[in-house]
């Protein structure tokens, strides 16, 4: 039995003009899942949930073997949390931020602090209200990073930075994830940045969860078929086609579960392949969203 | 309840709000030292006690106003993601502000009566009064904090504050009538009534009973942030 470090069980929460509806979502211990959804899709509700800020409607969530919320003094004891929303005390130091998260975590790591601050180039003399917004998130993700947590969950931690930050942020982000084997849960709608540090994909949309797997498999599975069909010649029907573009002529099929005997199949079928294409995560993610939502029109 | 993080909660805004209290109470201080060095002349007296009054209060509302600024300057994610639940969270800013409040509040109320004690001309009867009053601000900051942690909503905290000043006027106004207050006011012993120990015991009572409040609507909150 996999040992999980976060379980959500048919999670629902309304809002007036939002439902968070059935999450049910698995991450193993160890592993890094990006959580992508677009602004408004239930991303930080469902974060806010796991921490235990919110109270969920009805289902049930357990984080790190702890039952949410009543146990989140208890389980917040070894999670990391970074948001985007978040911000420190503007008028005390860096130094005296990792002293107040030193008071409290018994694990804070002092060395592994250190040698944050220089690979993140933070001084820990300065003033928070004095660092630019990079280096806030930075520091941020140092407070989170060097009290050891067992679960690291970041809500959109590069949402706001200027390209050039959030590439910095990034790199040293996948630095300091490879240095470590932990559980991370890194939320954003960039899907370029979950791509770049996540070994598991959940989408979210609309406040459902519309796909989870294992990052290779949504990269392996996914192609799109560029398909020259001769006049009078009918589409092939193949299995996981979610989308058809493309002219009569020229059909381009977005298929979800791509076996390489499909391309043979069209050319028995009297298509000529032109092209079988990856296709990024973005992609996999926008043409998911569209078809659950032309589905749920449906 | 994990007092170890509460202690922890309540001096990270000790620190924070550190220059401001300090220079509150140097300018309470002071301004008690200058009534003393004026020669204790009536004018002197009613100026100081309106600027002790009106640091009383502003420093009441700033204090007090600590849980609405975690949310406006973003700073609740930060502290949320601490191993604490609400009530901890809760206690640490309704005990945090009123510690703060409290020690300035003790400070400048200590230091108005010994003013007056120390000026032989000055009617001493005052002193009941004044402490009714001050103790008045106490449950008026008192209520100020619990609806601060309670909606965390800078425009119910503007309200209460604009009522507890109106109430501090009706109270003043209300029991300088009666005789066991407004009857000695003007002798030269300090002179504790039945009515004005039992006014003091009132307002103990509604302090007490706007903490508990606070805690009650604390913890039937389902949603934090």
């Amino acid at each position: 039995m996999t040992d999980l470090a976060v379980q959500f069980t048919g999670v629902t929460k309304q809002y007036k003009h939002f439902t968070l509806q059935n999450v049910n979502l698995e991450l193993a211990t160890g592993s890094i899942m990006g959580f992508v959804g677009a602004n408004g899709a239930g991303k930080s509700t469902t974060i806010r949930i796991l921490m235990g800020l919110i109270h969920q409607d009805s289902g049930a969530v357990k984080v790190l073997g702890h039952d949410m919320p009543a146990d989140q003094a208890a389980a917040k004891r070894d999670i990391g949390f970074v948001s985007e929303d978040m911000r420190l005390y503007g008028p005390a130091t860096v130094a005296w931020h990792m002293e107040f998260i030193r008071s409290i975590y018994p694990q804070w790591d002092k060395l592994y602090a250190e040698d944050l601050l220089r690979r993140f180039d933070i001084k820990k003399e300065q003033k928070v209200k004095g660092l630019s917004h990079g280096q806030r998130v930075k520091a941020a993700l140092l407070l989170a990073l060097a009290r050891r947590p067992r679960l690291l969950v970041l809500d959109e931690p590069t949402t706001g930075l200027d390209p050039v930050a959030r590439r910095e942020v990034l790199a040293e982000l996948t630095a300091v994830l490879a240095d470590e084997n932990r559980t991370i849960l890194f939320s954003s709608h960039n899907t370029l940045d979950v791509e770049q540090i996540s070994d598991q994909i959940t989408f979210i949309d609309r406040g459902s969860i519309i796909d989870s797997a294992n990052k290779e498999i949504f990269l392996d599975g996914w192609r799109r078929l560029r398909l020259m069909l001769p006049p009078n010649t009918p589409l092939p029907q193949l299995p996981g086609v979610v989308e058809v573009g493309g002219s009569n002529r020229l059909p381009v099929l977005t298929i979800s579960h791509f076996d390489p005997a499909m391309v043979a199949a069209c050319q028995q079928a009297g298509a000529s392949v032109q092209a079988v294409d990856p296709m990024t995560l973005e992609e996999i993610f926008v043409v998911n969203v569209q078809n659950r939502r032309e589905k749920a029109i449906a | 309840m994990n007092t170890y993080i509460v202690k922890r909660l309540i001096f990270k805004d000790w620190y924070l709000y550190r220059g401001m209290l300090v220079g509150a109470l140097i300018l309470g201080l002071g301004t008690t030292e200058a009534i003393a060095l004026a020669k204790a002349t009536w004018i002197a007296v009613i100026m100081g006690v309106i600027v002790l009054a009106t640091i009383i209060i502003g420093m009441g509302a700033i204090i007090t106003s600590t849980s609405v600024n975690e949310r406006k300057q973003q700073t609740l994610p930060f502290v949320m993601s601490l191993p604490i639940s609400y009530i901890e969270y809760t206690t640490s800013k309704i005990v945090g502000s009123l510690l703060m409040f409290g020690a300035l509040w003790l400070a400048l109320v200590l230091g108005m009566v010994a003013t007056i004690l120390s000026t032989p001309w000055f009617p001493h009867g005052m002193i009941p009064f004044i402490v009714i009053m001050s103790v008045e601000m106490l449950a008026s900051t008192c209520l100020i904090a619990a609806v601060s942690v309670t909606t965390e909503s800078q425009g119910w905290m503007i309200g209460i504050t604009q009522l507890g000043s109106l109430a501090l006027n009706a109270v003043g106004f209300s029991i300088v009538r009666l005789p066991g207050i407004g009857g000695t006011m003007k002798s030269a012993t300090v002179q504790w009534s039945s009515t004005s120990i039992t006014i003091l015991l009132v307002e103990f009572a509604v302090i007490v009973l706007i903490i508990a409040t606070a805690f009650f609507v604390q913890s039937r909150k389902r949603d934090f942030i």
